[in-house]
């Protein structure tokens, strides 16, 4: 077995999602085209509730939910589109990210329908925001050990534990949360199941937890005896790891995973201006070549993804290098920068670049780390 | 990729793979007499792949002939097979016919010119154009794999119109992929091996540390197979999307060398092991052309330009696969 370029056919948006991206700039110019840079390197991680509502009033809060439920129904290619122009510009998506990256896709494949009518509409809008709760203090890369437990009751679950690092559970409305129905930890894979845990209920408590960056994005979420009803269970009982195995496809090939210092770089080169130095334009070339074929492979994933096809140890390869590039960047700016000490740098570009040096340590953490990616590449080459 | 070409494709591997044994590698490298090898995969008709069907040629364009470089580089084909097959498709788009038994590479100006010590002739680059010269390799092979540092060319025998420039940015393109198709078998080796010896009581490949350094090798082989493509979509080469498959190419030789040999161990470096014919070729490559380094430039340059407004716009105008419609 091995992995080649034949798993990443060649592909293009097309020009329906292409004719999407200029109203998109447009959008984005006017509701936060005045953050300053060293905000906008937040990226992903920019909680903005305003912008996130007039994205959505503009229908492009989980824009491939059907229109039936309450979205526009458009393509995974537009959703590329829209969210390249959301990351390059740097604008604060956090606050509907999750729900539209991944409870919106997760319910449209498992839940019921009660649950897709009674969820996707408010996603949809921009009113209802979604957290992730898979990590545990002693489960992170060993996903599979959570101990956080549901059990049944007459008429629902009752459930108990505690998840870590949630990011943005202190201002979401539901956790989607995997945690172990049946058996113990050494049954592993199975006995998980996956459920929508409404933050407001009796017995949650959500405690933030700081970053040595100053910011608090993150979250220690404790239950303790909390009634869910019975259909708070998203898709089937026991199958919780296949579904959450299915969520990181997505969770792995898009342009986050090499977009989240993008707004540094940029400011960066904009400082340079036309005509760099040879060893600055150098940096600034090995770095877009680096690139470069991650987002080709990103847009080959969109077209997997929209073929219906799962490409987890692709996404994995993506995600391990996009975030080393991410990773690079600050180090090659900051190399740069401080190569002539008797020049005055921009002061919003060492905001920024402070910022980004220090938050990128994370960036090959969240989603899954890179000795385990790495592992799953050994895994689709036949070494495991 | 369409059926046809799959066909054309499954077609040439099988060709190559049948003429281009290893031990035919090695001797052309040591008596630097291509004649017999060159007679059969000339006889093939591959060559005029690119060469306009009115002009007795298939009339393909640049994507069609991508995964056939690279599987001229999977099997270290040790003649300039590719470069043959892209200078007579540039000289023939204007008219003019390369002889028919000319083995030929493009020749900018570059550190070492691969293939040189074989060579019957080259496209040069002069005030008027790009000229078919006779041509010889000159200086040493220094690595072993019949090239050369330089050329003596002699009279012209065709000219096309174009630049240095042009005649730079395809001999990179031709390197890069040939590049990403000797470090995709470097891989292979690097799997069969890692899946055969075994130290400590268990096959080398069910060690961890060795499968994460497996893993980052089949990552860099892959991140250069798809910078290639690219550089061959489209009907022309574009300097951006070759500065980015020559600049990765470079780059990502020295871990794919690296790891790909440390997991062979000293096998790997041996004579007798196949290892080292690619791995001796990429080291070639990366002195070629321009290095990482060169390109890495260029492509910083053309990033900085005036009508850039951020790095996601300039990778989705200039490095994106382009459709030949
Ligand atoms: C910014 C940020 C946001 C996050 N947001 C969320 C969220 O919203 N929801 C959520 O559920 N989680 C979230 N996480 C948690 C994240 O998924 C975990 O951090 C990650 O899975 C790693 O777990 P850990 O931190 O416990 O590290 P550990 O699993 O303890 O790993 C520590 C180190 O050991 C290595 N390691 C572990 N096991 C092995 C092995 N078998 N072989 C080799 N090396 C190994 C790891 O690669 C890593 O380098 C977030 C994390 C960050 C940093």
């Amino acid at each position: 077995m091995t992995l080649s370029v034949e798993n990443f056919p060649a592909a293009v948006l097309p020009p329906h999602a292409e004719a999407l991206r200029q109203e998109v700039k447009a959008f984005i110019a006017e509701h936060a085209g005045a953050l300053p840079a060293h905000q906008r390197a937040r990226s992903w991680s920019g909680f903005d509730v305003g912008f996130s509502r007039a994205l959505a009033a503009r229908g492009w809060v989980g824009l491939t939910v059907p229109v039936e439920y309450g979205g526009p129904g458009l393509d995974p290619y537009c959703r590329f589109v829209l969210v390249e122009e959301l990351l390059a510009a740097g604008a604060p998506v956090a606050a509907h990210w999750i729900g539209d990256r991944q409870s919106a896709p997760l319910l449209l494949h498992y839940g019921t329908e009660e649950q897709r009518r009674t969820f996707l509409p408010g996603i949809c809008k921009g009113e209802l925001f979604f957290c992730i709760g898979m990590s545990e203090p002693n489960s992170g890369s060993d996903l599979a050990s959570v101990r956080t437990r549901a059990e049944k009751t007459e008429g629902g679950w009752r459930l108990n534990g505690q998840k870590i690092w949630t990011t943005y559970a202190h201002k979401s409305h539901y956790m989607i949360a995997l945690v172990r129905t049946s058996g113990t930890s050494e049954d592993r894979q199975n006995g998980l199941s996956q459920f929508l845990v409404d933050l407001s209920l009796p017995g949650v408590t959500v405690n933030p937890i700081a970053l040595g960056t100053g910011d608090a994005d993150f979250n220690e979420v404790f239950f303790e005896d909390v009634l869910l009803p019975a259909d708070s269970l998203v898709g089937e009982e026991g199958n919780g790891w296949k579904q959450v195995n299915a969520e990181l496809a997505f969770e792995r090939s898009g342009p986050e995973r090499i977009y989240s210092s993008l707004v540094l770089l940029d400011l960066w080169a904009q400082l340079l201006g036309p005509t760099p130095d040879p060893a600055d334009a150098a940096r600034l070339g090995k770095l877009v070549a680096r690139l470069a074929p991650l987002r080709e492979m990103s847009v080959s994933m969109t077209a997997l993804l929209a073929a219906g096809k799962s490409p987890l140890t692709e996404a994995a390869l993506f995600k391990d290098m996009g975030t080393e590039v991410e990773q690079q960047i600050p180090e090659e700016i900051a190399d740069a920068v401080a190569a002539r000490p008797d020049f005055v740098p921009d002061a919003e570009l060492m905001r920024t670049l402070a910022y980004i040096m220090q938050a990128s340590h994370v960036f090959s953490l969240r989603g899954g780390t890179r000795e385990i990616l790495r592992g799953m590449i050994a895994r689709g080459l036949g070494l495991r | 990729m369409n059926d046809d070409n799959n066909i054309l494709v499954d077609g040439f591997r099988r060709l190559i793979a049948d003429t281009v044994t290893p031990a035919r590698v090695r001797e052309v490298e040591e008596t630097l007499s291509p004649a017999s090898l060159w007679e059969a995969l000339h006889a093939s008709g591959f060559l005029d792949m690119l060469v306009p069907e009115d002009a007795g040629g298939a009339g393909l364009m640049l994507p069609d002939i991508f995964p056939l470089l690279l599987v001229l580089g999977e099997y270290a084909v040790p003649v300039p097979f590719a470069e043959t097959m892209v200078a007579r498709g540039m000289l023939s788009a204007r008219g003019v016919s390369a002889p028919e038994d000319a083995l030929i590479v493009l020749a900018p100006a570059s550190a070492t010119l691969p293939f040189g010590k074989l060579v019957t002739h080259a496209l040069v680059a002069r005030d008027d154009g790009l000229h078919l010269v006779e041509a010889q390799g000159k200086g040493d092979d220094i690595f072993g794999a019949a090239g050369a540092l330089g050329l003596t060319s002699g009279a012209s025998v065709g000219r096309v119109p174009g630049s240095s420039d042009d005649l730079m940015i395809g001999a990179a393109a031709v390197a890069s992929a040939q590049m990403a198709g000797a470090m995709s078998r470097m891989l292979e080796m690097t799997l069969r091996h890692a899946g055969e010896r075994a130290q400590f009581g268990r096959p080398l490949g069910k060690f961890q540390a060795i499968q994460q350094q497996i893993a980052v090798l089949a990552e860099q082989v892959i991140s250069c197979q798809v910078a290639a493509r690219t550089a061959f979509s489209g009907t022309s080469f574009d300097p951006v999307r070759v500065a980015a498959a020559k600049c990765r190419a470079g780059e990502a030789s020295n871990l794919v060398c690296g790891i790909s040999h440390a997991v062979h161990g000293a096998i790997g470096a041996t004579a007798e092991f196949d290892l080292q014919l690619y791995s001796r070729r990429l080291k070639q490559w990366q002195l070629a052309f321009g290095s990482q380094q060169y390109w890495a430039t260029r492509l910083g340059m053309a990033r900085a330009a005036p009508g850039n407004p951020n790095t996601a716009d300039f990778l989705r105008r200039n490095l994106a696969w382009e459709i030949v419609s």
